[in-house]
């Protein structure tokens, strides 16, 4: 399979800190690729070196081993939205693609059609400075597509969006790569992503931590299962559960998370210690859950614990350890 | 490179700024020529006259009718150049104000590229602006010199003496706009220390030593102005217009190739 995308030993130093280190993966021709990683672990530092607009420190990306700015007009093979704030707020929707247009030695007659294309046909003659943040992400799009690229680059596209939005831009990614296109998205979620992708390049601090198919971490989350117990009666269950080999946690005042339980080993064990059961709920790992395992602690925005998401940021606790 | 400059062309004419500052250098211009109409209308009825028109030994009428005088009140507005340094700043800082940069980048990744591209549409823009004010001066002198029963075709007359000089500031001052532009993005900065210079620091240095008038951009604008009088040594110890528009450009080149140089390092986050 030959690649659209090719990073190399890729590394970006921003005074003392390094953004970006020894990073490597392909993307594929024709598929999407989610590109993921918490808040701030360097994924716009990499796009933006793909393209040139951030130089490079060490190693190399190119596209099919050519750089973006040695492309001959670059925009007609690669299209890339970056961040919807990239406008001039006085000029008009077709005034910003006509300029962009006319840069990149692209037909005039393609501002309508990506007009239509992201559904803004009718603000067409609206000041940009009047748009939604659904309205400059669309836009945004369309400028991207303004070249008829067979490569598609999307920094966080889904930022700003309602969930029709979201639901819009999967099926106009979809879209993309069902016509032969090779996708390259980032997000910081990869719930937003996980319909949409084939591939998965997860970063953190910088670095690789895993680039493989959507299907084979399926897989790997699928193991991950465990049995969530909402009780009034938390320290007799915690008690009953010191004696058997088990590992649990608490998520909640009153709720457990037991590793590896299955209902059928857990509701006997209930039965037979008498302990009253509120909800009973048999969990199996989502990629959410594989992806935050894999990140974990490494979000520079959002530490760990504070959004209360899951169990993964309550303490772990062995078996029998005090409550 | 044609289509580079056709796209900031219209990058240039779909926002309110170029228009905005067209109108101010007209009001300025405006208000210039009717200071000269007031100081001439006060003085120069008594003056003797210098026999370009024949009427040797005769007070002269109250509008200007001589030769320098009509090419004096043609070319009042030259001091309107300080808008085509500004529109030529705004050009290239107002794609970092708003972040637009991204997105020039990404359609011309050669940054050199992007700010020969501006350089010309900003000279083409100066030169229009120069052509603007031309006409409106022509068009207010020339009806205030009619209704006070003078020669409009007099006045007219004389444009073909002054406009070359004109354009050929306008279009320089242009190129020194992107030229500091290029260097200094930030845009408020950008223009305070444009308006510094040309306002305050300026008048200031050559009051010091005056040896430095010829060489400043001031000094310099009044020498290339002087376009069609060539061979003529200025009063005021100037370059002759082409040694003035050579130093000019040659600010504006500086300013550019240092700024051009700088810019291809920075990273656009």
């Amino acid at each position: 399979m030959t690649s659209a995308i090719e990073i190399r030993s890729l590394a970006k130093q921003f005074g003392s800190i390094r953004a970006v280190d020894d990073l490597s993966f392909e993307v594929a021709q024709g598929r999407v690729t989610g590109f993921l990683g918490p808040n701030g672990s360097g994924k716009t530092t990499t796009l933006r070196m793909l393209l040139g607009l951030v130089s490079v420190t060490e190693g190399t990306a190119t596209f099919g081993g050519t750089r973006y700015v040695d492309l001959d007009h670059p925009i007609r093979h690669v299209g890339a939205a970056l961040e919807a704030t990239s406008f001039h707020p006085a000029r008009r929707a077709e005034d910003h693609l006509k300029s962009v247009a006319l840069a990149g030695g692209v037909s005039l007659s393609r501002v309508d059609e990506t007009l239509e294309m992201v559904g803004l046909t009718e603000v067409a003659r609206r000041r940009v400075g009047k748009f939604s943040l659904g309205m400059r992400q669309r836009l945004q799009l369309a400028t991207a597509l303004l070249g008829d690229p067979e490569i598609l680059i999307l920094d966080e596209p889904a930022n700003g969006l309602d969930p029709q939005g979201i639901q819009w831009l999967r099926s106009f990614i979809r879209n993309q790569a069902s016509m032969g296109h090779s996708v390259l998205v980032s997000s910081h979620l990869l719930s937003e992503m996980e319909e949409t992708v084939d591939d998965v390049v997860i970063i953190s601090q910088g670095t690789l931590v895993l680039q493989t198919t959507l299907a084979d971490m399926a897989a790997q989350a699928g193991t991950g299962t465990g049995m969530r117990i909402r009780t009034p009666e938390v320290r007799r269950l915690t008690d009953a559960l010191a004696a058997v080999p088990v590992a649990w946690r608490q998520v909640a005042v009153d709720t457990l998370v037991i590793d590896g339980a299955t209902p059928e080993w857990f509701g006997p064990f209930a039965a037979h210690h008498q302990i009253v059961l509120y909800e009973l709920i048999n969990e199996r790992g989502s990629l959410e859950d594989v992806f935050l395992s894999l990140t974990q602690g490494f979000d520079a925005e959002h530490p760990p614990g504070a959004d209360g998401r899951s169990g993964q940021s309550a303490p772990f606790h062995a078996p029998g350890a005090p409550t | 490179m044609i289509a580079i400059v056709r796209s900031e062309w219209t990058k240039l004419r779909t926002t309110s700024v170029p228009w905005i500052l067209t109108g101010i250098a007209l009001v300025i211009t405006g208000l210039f020529i009717l200071l000269y109409f007031v100081l001439n209308g006060q003085t120069g009825g008594g003056q003797v006259g210098t026999g370009t028109d024949g009427s040797f030994g005769l007070p002269h009428p109250g509008y200007p009718h001589t030769v320098q005088q009509l090419r004096d009140l043609l070319g009042r507005g030259l001091g309107a150049y300080i808008f085509s340094l500004l529109l030529g700043v705004l050009i290239i800082t107002t794609e970092f104000r708003h972040k637009t940069v991204t997105t020039s980048f990404l359609a011309t990744p050669r940054r050199s590229q992007f700010v020969i591209g501006k350089m010309i549409a900003a000279a083409l823009a100066g030169a229009l602006l120069a052509c603007i004010i031309l006409v409106a001066t022509l068009l207010g002198a020339g009806i205030a010199i009619a209704v006070e029963g003078g020669s409009f075709t007099a006045l007219f007359g004389q444009l073909g003496a002054v406009a070359p000089g004109m354009i050929l500031v306008f279009v320089l001052f242009a190129l020194l706009g992107v030229g500091v532009g290029s260097l200094i993005t930030n845009q408020v900065a950008a223009i305070i220390i444009c308006l510094g210079w040309f306002l305050i620091l300026e008048s200031i240095i050559e009051a010091l030593w005056h040896w430095t008038a010829k060489w400043l951009p001031s000094g310099a604008a009044s020498a290339a102005a002087n376009v069609t009088a060539s061979g003529r040594e200025s009063t005021f110890g100037l370059f002759n217009w082409w040694q003035g528009s050579l130093l000019i450009l040659a600010y504006g080149l500086v300013f550019a190739v240092i700024g051009s140089v700088v810019l291809a390092r920075r990273d656009i986050t």
